[in-house]
């Protein structure tokens, strides 16, 4: 007779994945009995309480350490913080397809939204190999589904585009995850960070294989081909959810390797690869910004250097510079979220807000949308008074602290690229002379929109004057 | 009577006045003469706020790790002079605005004060870092929508950005090491150790991009010509002061050593930036063009007496930081009613103004000879003081240098002068009326201090001490 090896603290352990899992599942349900089928608003409103109590659910986790199922989910601090950037994250996408996206689908699209959700919360707290891969194929399965979930040759393309190359690095990943497991002889991260893996050369491939599968999936150069084009088929609330979630859940898996899983003193060896490469991805995905006419590009570019600008606080191995990397993961999260939102304020049936031309002369047609934009454009930029400021004094204060000074040099040069292409949507904002031929205005009512670039708006001035970071982000690991 | 508890919420108050009024200008009304009155009686306000504010000081904590930093704000004494500067150079730009689109106008302006009285009155290095970014936007804004080349918004806006970047950078790492940023003004051992040279070398680097002095000036003689006068009056008056200010708070109170090291260096892009400078505005036809290579100068001779680290020098330094600011306005101002008047601002087309304008002649002419350093106006005491430190420090070849500079200075001044306001009356000009007396109400506070502070310079000079180690 098998007994149940897991107790209740374990499933209390998963309890906002869960809930999220439930949402889901009440959203498909009340799609099938609803007639025709679910309205938008039934969607949204319960994915956006599915997520609040997830949000709430992760809350109370937050000084609370424990690992589940055997060490294969670790709650606590960092795990909490994770989750609720997921939370924020996947709140802000749901909100925008209050008002995009076809609604014959809209139930399917908001279920599939919310188990990608359950899978990038799973990578948040995953403290086993087995676990992380799960989390990730959730995410993905999902996001190759939601990235062709509209009538368009471009998301087509974008959904086959993303299915093979994102499987391609799933099999790295993979690969390298049993080339460790060979080495370490387990599946838990602790066990990797054994003192005498260091001279085995099993763990250096294994390790090697494992960040590029890693590297792909945060879209570093030269990994990051992806991104443009599979950013610019999805659907907008789509795009504004892979730009956040899925780098924030590949972010946590990095971080706890880094912090947790590696041998002692074998850090700045194993990572350097990955150090030099976010170096070039913060002037790589800054240069490839200047010639976009695509917001959906822009900001797919913008994405692949901002990763860079956060891998930098992280560099030191420091506990402060963890922190840091979750001070602007956080405000990128608000920024991000905030210019999608304004784009889907301004956004038909074809996603007008996505393409450049559509904001020439916005200022004197919207003069409050084009406001929001400028200060989330100019937030990615790091000027003044935005979040996105004191973000990059933190992060180059942690460079210059631990010795990771070149990176922080890289990160100066590569924000000064681009701010031009961040200046050039403020630009066709506020021209005088730009023409009004791109009208796009067919819904001027999008209340969720509106509320998200609202709070997205709030996020980034409060967090530059409350710089609060999570104290308790450290152990990650029992 | 002394209510030094109230006094102290002032500093603040003057940052956000003008900020808040600013903003709220963008849902009044769109009526040109309302923002125009909204926009004086605000500027005017802000000059009174600031004018008590001189022994204000506040704080409030911001960052614990991974430095100390704190909304600390209340003037240096350098710092009070120049936002006082600023804030008279601001109420006369607004009194004298006549554009399209002017609440908007008036509203960046507005803006532009707020951040840079922020600026002058940080306490702390990081809060320094916030405002000199933040006073890009108003100016990259105003260059977008009333500028006539778009280029030329690009071009301030990225070089200035970049070397903001710079002195994030510096910023950053003077905070680790020095374990805190609440240090301007306070009298802070100065920094030491392997990473000082280079924190030296980006603020340095970021101070003379914003000054600016030669070679890294590219960005300013389209910026000044291009962007509507009451803006440049207020850009070139003060916004290209911050760097200087930033060499006299930081670097000489914080990288005295550096300074020292790097003075010939300093010294000699100074000297070429005063006689470049002299040289291209002796042969621009531009009239705007002509002052702004005309600043180029000035601001070479003071960074000249910066980088010499002479008492003597530093008290002429700012008492032609003050001087310049009143007189560069002035003159951008009056160059800028002529603009409006007769659509052109090419000294080929323009001549005889004097004629049928014999006040805007007059108050330009008085501008021009502050310019040229005409003994009597304050001009004249900088120069001669500065002058006089530079000898005394031993530099005797920028001493030559600066004198050829000088007299270059009169035949440009004086070249703008004929060319514009004396000669024949040019036929195809049409006579357009005087100065009206708000215009000329404008100008008139900025040309009294001139003569008040050329005839009693020393409350200005009085205020450098300290300033150097």
């Amino acid at each position: 007779m098998i007994l149940n090896p897991f107790g209740t603290a374990d499933w209390m352990a998963i309890a906002p994945i869960v809930a999220l899992a439930i949402a889901s599942l009440l959203v498909l349900l009340a799609d099938l009995v609803a007639r025709p089928a679910i309205s938008r608003y039934g969607a949204v409103a319960i994915g956006l309480l599915g997520t609040a109590a997830a949000a709430v659910l992760a809350a109370m986790q937050y000084g609370h350490v424990y690992a589940a199922f055997f060490g294969g989910f670790v709650t606590g601090g960092f795990t909490t913080v994770f989750e609720e950037i997921v939370a924020i994250a996947l709140a802000g996408s749901l909100a925008l397809y209050a008002t995009l996206g076809d609604p014959k689908r809209i139930g399917g699209t908001v279920a599939l939204m919310l188990w990608g959700s359950c899978g990038a919360m799973l990578m948040a707290g995953a403290a086993n190999l087995m676990t992380i891969f799960l989390g990730l194929e959730l995410l993905s399965l999902a996001l190759y589904c939601l990235c062709g979930m509209v009538d368009r040759r471009g998301a087509r393309e974008s959904a086959l585009k993303y299915l093979i190359l994102s499987s391609t690095a799933s099999g790295f990943l993979l690969f390298g995850m049993a080339l460790l497991f060979g080495a370490s002889g387990s599946v838990l991260l602790a066990d990797l960070a054994r003192p005498q893996l260091a001279a085995n050369p099993l763990f250096w491939m294994g390790s090697g294989l494992f960040l590029i599968g890693l590297a792909f999936k945060m879209s570093l150069v030269p990994f990051h081909a992806w991104a443009p084009d599979v950013y610019e088929g999805a659907p907008l609330p789509v795009t504004a959810y892979m730009s956040v979630a899925t780098k924030a859940a590949t972010l946590a898996v990095f971080a706890r390797v880094l912090y947790a899983a590696l041998p002692a003193g074998t850090a700045s060896h194993v990572m350097l690869p990955v150090w030099i490469v976010a170096g070039i991805s913060m002037i790589a995905g800054n240069v490839g910004m200047l010639a976009q006419h695509d917001l959906k590009r822009l900001l797919a570019y913008s994405g692949i250097a901002q990763v860079g600008y956060i891998l930098t606080a992280m560099a030191g191995g420091s506990a402060l510079g963890l922190r840091y990397a979750i001070y602007y993961l956080v405000a990128y999260t608000f920024m991000n979220l905030g210019a999608f939102a304004v784009a889907t304020a301004i956004s038909g049936e074809h996603e007008e807000g996505a393409r450049l031309v559509s904001y020439a002369g916005l200022a004197r047609r919207r003069p409050w949308l084009a406001a929001a934009m400028t200060f989330f454009m100019l937030a990615l930029a790091g000027m003044p008074p935005t979040a996105g400021f004191l973000g990059k004094i933190l992060i180059l204060a942690t460079s210059a602290d631990s010795g990771y000074a070149w990176l922080g040099g890289l990160l100066v040069a590569g924000t000064a690229i681009s701010l031009y292409a961040y200046a050039k949507v403020v630009r066709a904002m506020y021209l005088p002379q730009s023409g009004d031929h791109h009208v796009a205005d067919l819904r001027p009512i999008a209340p969720l929109a509106w509320i998200s670039v609202t709070l997205c708006l709030i996020g980034v001035i409060a967090m530059t004057f409350y710089p609060l970071t999570p104290s308790n982000v450290l152990p990650l690991l029992r | 009577m002394r209510l030094r508890g109230d006094v102290n919420v002032l500093a603040p108050i003057a940052i956000l006045l003008p900020l808040v009024a600013g903003a709220l200008l963008f849902v009044l009304p769109d009526d040109p003469r309302l923002g125009k009155i909204y926009g004086t009686l605000v500027a005017f306000a802000t000059l009174v706020v600031v004018l008590l504010a001189r022994h204000a000081d506040w704080s409030v904590r911001w960052l614990a790790r991974p430095f100390t930093a704190a909304f600390h704000v209340g003037p240096t004494p350098i710092g009070w002079w120049l936002a006082l500067l600023l804030g008279l150079c601001t109420l006369c730009a607004v009194a004298a605005t006549n554009l399209p689109r002017q609440r908007s106008f008036v509203a960046q302006l507005l803006l532009l004060e707020g951040t840079m009285i922020g600026l002058f009155f940080a306490r702390d290095l990081l809060l320094f870092a916030f405002f000199w970014d933040a006073m890009l936007i108003p100016v990259f804004f105003v260059l977008l929508g009333w500028g006539s080349h778009p280029a030329t918004a690009w071009r301030y806006f990225i070089y200035n950005f970049a070397g903001g970047l710079l002195l994030l950078f510096a910023t950053a790492a003077f905070g680790v090491i020095y374990g805190s940023t609440d240090v301007i003004g306070q009298s802070g051992a100065p920094l030491i150790g392997a990473w000082a040279p280079w924190i030296f070398a980006g603020f340095a680097l970021a101070f003379l991009v914003k000054t600016p002095v030669w070679p890294l000036h590219t960005w300013m003689p389209a910026t000044y010509a291009d962007a509507p006068s009451p803006l440049v009056a207020v850009v070139s008056a003060v916004q290209s002061k911050a760097g200087l200010y930033g060499f006299l708070v930081i670097g000489l109170a914080y990288l005295p050593t550096y300074v020292a090291r790097f003075a010939p260096e300093l010294v000699v892009l100074g000297a070429i930036s005063l006689l470049y400078g002299a040289t291209v505005a002796l042969v621009q036809p531009d009239t705007k063009r002509v002052v702004a290579y005309s600043s180029l100068s000035h601001l070479g001779l003071i960074a000249i007496a910066i980088a010499t680290r002479n008492p003597l020098a530093l008290q002429g330094a700012l008492v032609y930081i003050v001087a310049h600011g009143l007189f560069s306005t002035a003159l951008f101002l009056i160059l800028g009613y002529v603009e409006e008047r007769e659509g052109t601002r090419s000294l080929i087309r323009l001549g005889g103004l004097g004629h049928a304008n014999p006040r805007l002649t007059g108050a330009f002419t008085i501008a021009a000879l502050a310019a040229l350093g005409l003994p009597g106006l304050a001009g004249f005491v900088g120069e001669i003081v500065i002058l006089s430190g530079v000898y005394q420090a031993g530099w005797t070849w920028a001493v030559i240098v600066a004198l050829i500079a000088i007299v270059l200075a009169s035949a440009y001044m004086l070249r703008l002068l004929q060319d514009a306001m004396n000669g024949p009356v040019v036929d195809d000009l049409p006579v357009r009326r005087d100065l009206t007396w708000i215009e000329g109400l404008a100008v008139a506070p900025l040309l009294i201090a001139l003569l008040a502070i050329g005839i009693q310079p020393h409350a200005i000079m009085a205020a450098i001490a300290g300033a150097v180690r």
